[in-house]
């Protein structure tokens, strides 16, 4: 009968909806104890469990869910800095869930990772072609390809850039980002307690005057270390993360040790080239000040002529691949007349 | 016996090994021909030194001056680059509108529509160089127009700048590595890079300034003389002026002052160095508009570090004064500590140590305790590690990219350094080692202002320029006690030598003095030759300044004597091996000559303003920039408005037009905004 069936009808959908609905709390109430089991609050996606909560459900979806793309096979490529990334995004994590402990937005937002080879085909449907990506799947999201992806300039400073994104994206607060303090409280009471009890031996040492700090052998070994450390050019390679060697291109089972080309240098070439300066230096110095003091002729002869020999074929070498790294032709300037 | 045998007569080395300049020698033998012929001889020889010194100092000067002039030959006195053409414009309205004007200038002209405070954001001391050379040049009827005094003023800065090195250097080593060390930093191409002729740019005066402001430091601490500290404070006043390099000098200088404090190093000469440097410095620093305040606040600098990041939990941050200014307090409570202990008899002063260290403990203890509940309470507060990035090289890049972007803070590699201070780089370990032996207040200065230079130029390349100075002092240093062992080698074991002839009978009794004495190891050697080696060996003692304490001396230094017979022998090194060593390390400096000379030729003498290309037909010159100036002169108004996309451009403009311009300057991104919005970028 006509009248009777709107009611029924009624009732299907709301039972549906509840049901429906009742399967939205369940996942929720499923991810957040997955994610209160999981470390630093990442969940750990696979292809079933992106279904179940991704592309099995209708939107609106009750969260948003924000998913890092990893693959451990390139975890030892450095310019990806994949891991280093995944641990700004645990940190990122684990401050929103902190900063959002008793608010309605503490079941409003995932953060999950998946890594390739597990689950291959959910990379295929996002469409990943690159590492890193980082993708937020919004609420009303229904095509995984559609999902907003985090910029080069989003990652780039972080977990601070990341949650600014997250900010602005989802509306919901991140927070201050917790950083772990450098020293643990138990490694900081363990200093302190171990300079206290130093302390009194060392201000009896300084006064007498005979800390290590007295001893001019530990200076002058420090101050050509720091020479030979500066003049090798190790701040460039730590500053630009530069490698020690590197694999030769055309031939992968050689090792290239120098780089031609002058703006940038290897890890190895610089130490190379530090030690070729650092030892003319040092043998001049054997030279004038110790081997003088060496009363037997002969032993003096040898090691002179050790020393020059050893010091001209250093700074030839390094002449020489100055001239060929840079390209630069040094020539000096006769007079035309002379020509 | 030992009466006879006291004629020892003292023959100077002459000015090498000695701090001061050897004026006169006097005999304390008696009075004999042989004596007075060889004071003779000493004589003159010092004065012959001192003319030749004089000599060659001069031609270190035109050395420095005329590598600089190649850009000069090869294009024409033309400022080059795009920020001297700023400094240039400055010097142009000092020149006409005088010094009040100059120093409370607004420029409505630059930056359009903000303008720009002259007077308080450039450092004035190169336009006033500039303007003074000029001026007074001008009052002596030399009419040389402003351009052609800025263009040379870097050349003649450089000359300065080697004789600054030579005095620095003879403070620390002698006189022989001071004309090395200022032959060599006429020279190094780090230094001529900013400098050559038309550079008009503050490193061309601010080197001269930081040398010579280190000279005066090391001249006051080895004097202890008042009136070098003043002068000292004076100096660095110019230098403040000059460059904001001056943070290198007033972190150094108390470094050094902790550094001879902690070794154990202090006297009322390093007080005396310091502390008047440090309150008229300081002083005068703040009357510089652009430093101000900065002077005594905190400086974002690498020496600040653990005590001023203790002090930033503590007080509020702006309230932190800056290093020099603790290490002020420091070097105060070392001079009670010492004063007191003056006074005090050795037990008392014990006494008085165990107490106020006791106290200094539980002090301590307690201020701790209250940092480390400070650090529990907030964890992120606390040490945030910020202070660690002045040291940590990878900072800039991380968190302040636009200064991470320019080329010239990038990091140098191993050619940057070939390339700039060339074969010193050598040479310096072995300046090193020679400082240290032995180790005195100036030579420990000059071992942590090259470790200080080194690393902080490992980091800029830019701060190369202020590492070339000090591995120019330290190779000269090598250089020098490299070329005296071997000379010396060489010197006292030629073939036929008539020096043999020149025994002194009474050093023959010195040795069998020595036999007497019971020493084993000198007996073997009594012989003619060797009576030839220890009239060098004389060589080696210090003299005697007066007659009146010849008697007390007497035996003072016989005994001297006896122990330097026993211990000491001459230090040679074998002929053939030496004369080996000096071929080479004449090579080696052949070698620097030639790379310097091209170094200024090709590398750094090109007036960015003016380009050359060489093709088939010749050479070709674009003078396109100019061109276009002249051009926007002619077809614009006075009072339009241009703008730029490259600011260094707009600088140029001005000088040849009088337009209002608008450039992108770094510090006012919506001005940014609005240009690249204009040109529809």
């Amino acid at each position: 009968m006509a009248i009777s069936e709107k009611p029924i009808l009624l009732l299907i959908l709301i039972s549906l909806a509840v049901v429906f609905s009742g399967a939205e709390s369940d996942r929720v109430a499923e991810l957040l104890s997955l994610q209160s089991r999981s470390k630093s609050g990442v969940i750990h996606l696979d292809d079933h469990s992106l279904s179940r909560f991704l592309t099995s459900t209708t939107t609106p979806r009750p969260y948003s869910i924000l998913i890092f793309f990893d693959a451990t096979q390139l975890h030892d490529k450095p310019e990806l800095n994949l891991q280093g990334l995944r641990s700004e995004f645990g940190l990122l994590a684990s401050s929103f869930i902190s900063n959002n402990k008793d608010s309605p937005s503490a079941s409003k937002l995932f953060f999950c990772d998946i890594e390739f080879k597990e689950s291959q085909s959910s990379f295929a449907q996002f469409g990943i072609t690159s590492l890193p990506h980082i993708r937020l799947v919004g609420p009303d999201v229904k095509s995984l390809k559609d999902s907003e992806q985090m910029e080069q300039g989003d990652i780039s400073r972080m977990a601070d850039s990341m949650s600014d994104f997250v900010e602005s994206r989802t509306k919901l607060s991140v927070g201050p980002i917790k950083r772990p303090p450098m020293f643990s409280k138990k490694q900081l009471g363990f200093f302190v307690a171990a300079f206290l009890v130093w302390a009194p031996f060392v201000v009896k040492k300084v006064l007498a005057g005979q800390t290590l700090l007295h001893d001019s052998k530990i200076w002058l070994g420090s101050a050509v270390f720091v020479y030979f450390f500066s003049v090798s050019g190790t701040m460039h390679n730590i500053i630009r993360k530069m490698p020690m060697f590197l694999a030769d291109r055309n031939d992968p089972s050689k090792l290239i040790f120098f780089y031609q080309g002058s703006g940038m240098q290897l890890g190895a070439e610089g130490f190379a080239i530090g030690f070729l300066y650092t030892i003319v230096g040092l043998l001049l110095a054997f030279v004038t000040h110790v081997l003088v003091r060496v009363k037997n002729v002969t032993v003096q002869r040898v090691i002179m002529l050790f020393a020059l020999f050893i010091s001209f074929l250093a700074v030839k070498k390094v002449v020489s691949l100055d001239n060929w790294k840079t390209g630069y032709g040094i020539h000096a300037f006769w007079p035309s007349s002379w020509n | 016996m030992t009466m006879i045998a006291i004629t020892t007569h003292f023959v100077p080395r002459g000015q090498q090994g000695s701090r001061y300049p050897i004026r006169s020698c006097q005999s304390l033998t008696r009075p004999s021909m042989a004596a007075s012929e060889d004071s003779n001889q000493s004589k003159i020889r010092t004065v012959f030194g001192s003319v030749l010194s004089f000599f060659i100092l001069i031609l270190i000067g035109v050395l420095a001056f005329s590598i600089r002039l190649f850009s000069v030959i090869k294009y024409e006195s033309v400022i080059h680059e795009f920020d001297p053409y700023f400094n240039y414009r400055v010097t142009q309205f000092l020149t006409k509108n005088g010094i009040y004007d100059f120093w409370n200038w607004f420029d409505d002209r630059t930056w359009y529509p903000l303008g720009r405070v002259i007077g308080g954001t450039v450092y004035p001391g190169l336009t006033l160089t500039a303007g003074s050379i000029w001026w007074l040049l001008n009052s002596l009827n030399i009419p040389l127009s402003v351009e052609t005094v800025c263009v040379f003023t870097a050349p003649i800065f450089s000359a300065n700048a080697a004789w600054a090195t030579y005095l620095l250097t003879k403070e620390v080593k002698g006189t022989g590595a001071g004309l090395t060390a200022a032959a060599l930093l006429a020279m190094v191409p780090s230094y001529i890079s900013r400098s050559v002729a038309g550079s008009y740019d503050n490193e061309a005066v601010a080197i001269f300034a930081l040398i010579f402001t280190f000279y005066l430091y090391i001249k006051t601490l080895n004097t202890g003389s008042l009136f070098y500290a003043t002068l000292n404070a004076i100096t660095y006043f110019y230098m403040v002026c000059s460059w904001g390099g001056y943070t290198f000098i007033i972190n150094l200088i108390p470094m050094h002052v902790l550094l001879c404090i902690v070794t154990g190093r202090y006297s009322s000469r390093l007080y005396i160095a310091y502390a008047p440097l440090v309150v008229l410095g300081t002083l005068l620093a703040a009357l510089v508009p652009v430093v101000g305040f900065n002077a005594v606040m905190t400086s974002e600098h690498f020496a600040s570090f653990l005590v001023s990041s203790v002090g930033t939990m503590i007080l509020p941050s702006n309230f932190v004064v800056n290093f020099s200014l603790q290490v002020f307090i420091i070097i105060h409570v070392v001079a009670l500590v010492y004063y007191i202990k003056g006074i005090l008899s050795p037990k008392m002063f014990k006494v008085a140590v165990t107490l106020v260290v006791s106290v200094g403990l539980v002090v301590c203890c307690a201020v701790v305790a209250v940092l480390i509940a400070l650090v529990a309470s907030s964890p992120t507060k606390g040490w945030s590690g910020r202070s660690l990035s002045l040291l940590d090289p990878t900072y800039a890049s991380k968190y302040i990219p636009i200064i991470a972007s320019v080329s010239e803070h990038q990091p140098p590699t191993w050619p940057s350094y070939f390339m700039d201070i060339n074969v010193l780089a050598f040479l310096v370990p072995a300046g090193i080692v020679a400082c240290f032996l032995p180790l005195s207040d100036a030579s420990s200065f000059v071992v942590l202002y090259i470790v200080t230079s080194v690393y902080f130029s490992g980091v800029m390349v830019r701060l190369m320029l202020v590492l070339a100075p000090a591995a120019c002092i330290l190779s000269g240093i090598a250089l020098s006690e490299a070329f005296d062992v071997l000379t010396r080698s060489i010197k006292f074991q030629l073939p036929g030598l008539p020096e043999n002839s020149q025994i002194d009978v009474s050093l023959i009794l010195f040795m069998l003095l020595t036999i007497k004495a019971g020493d084993t190891t000198s007996s073997s050697v009594v012989t003619q030759n060797d009576a030839a080696k220890t009239n060098k060996n004389e060589d080696t003692l210090k003299e005697r300044p007066s007659r009146k304490n010849r008697k007390k001396e007497k035996e003072h230094v016989e005994k001297t004597s006896i122990k330097s017979q026993i211990k000491k022998r001459l230090l040679v090194l074998p002929l053939e091996a030496s004369v080996a060593a000096i071929f080479l390390l004449v090579l080696l400096g052949a070698f620097y000559v030639v790379h310097c000379v091209w170094a200024a030729a090709e590398a750094y003498s090109a007036p960015s303003i003016v380009l050359t290309s060489h093709s088939h037909d010749g050479l070709h010159v674009f003078d396109d920039f100019r061109e276009a100036y002249a051009w926007l002169r002619h077809n614009t108004e006075v009072d339009d408005k241009v703008s730029f996309l490259h600011v260094y451009l707009s600088v140029v403009c001005l000088i040849f037009l009088n337009l209002f311009l608008h450039g992108i300057m770094v510090w006012n991104c919506s001005c940014i905004l609005i240009v690249f919005t204009l040109l529809e970028l």
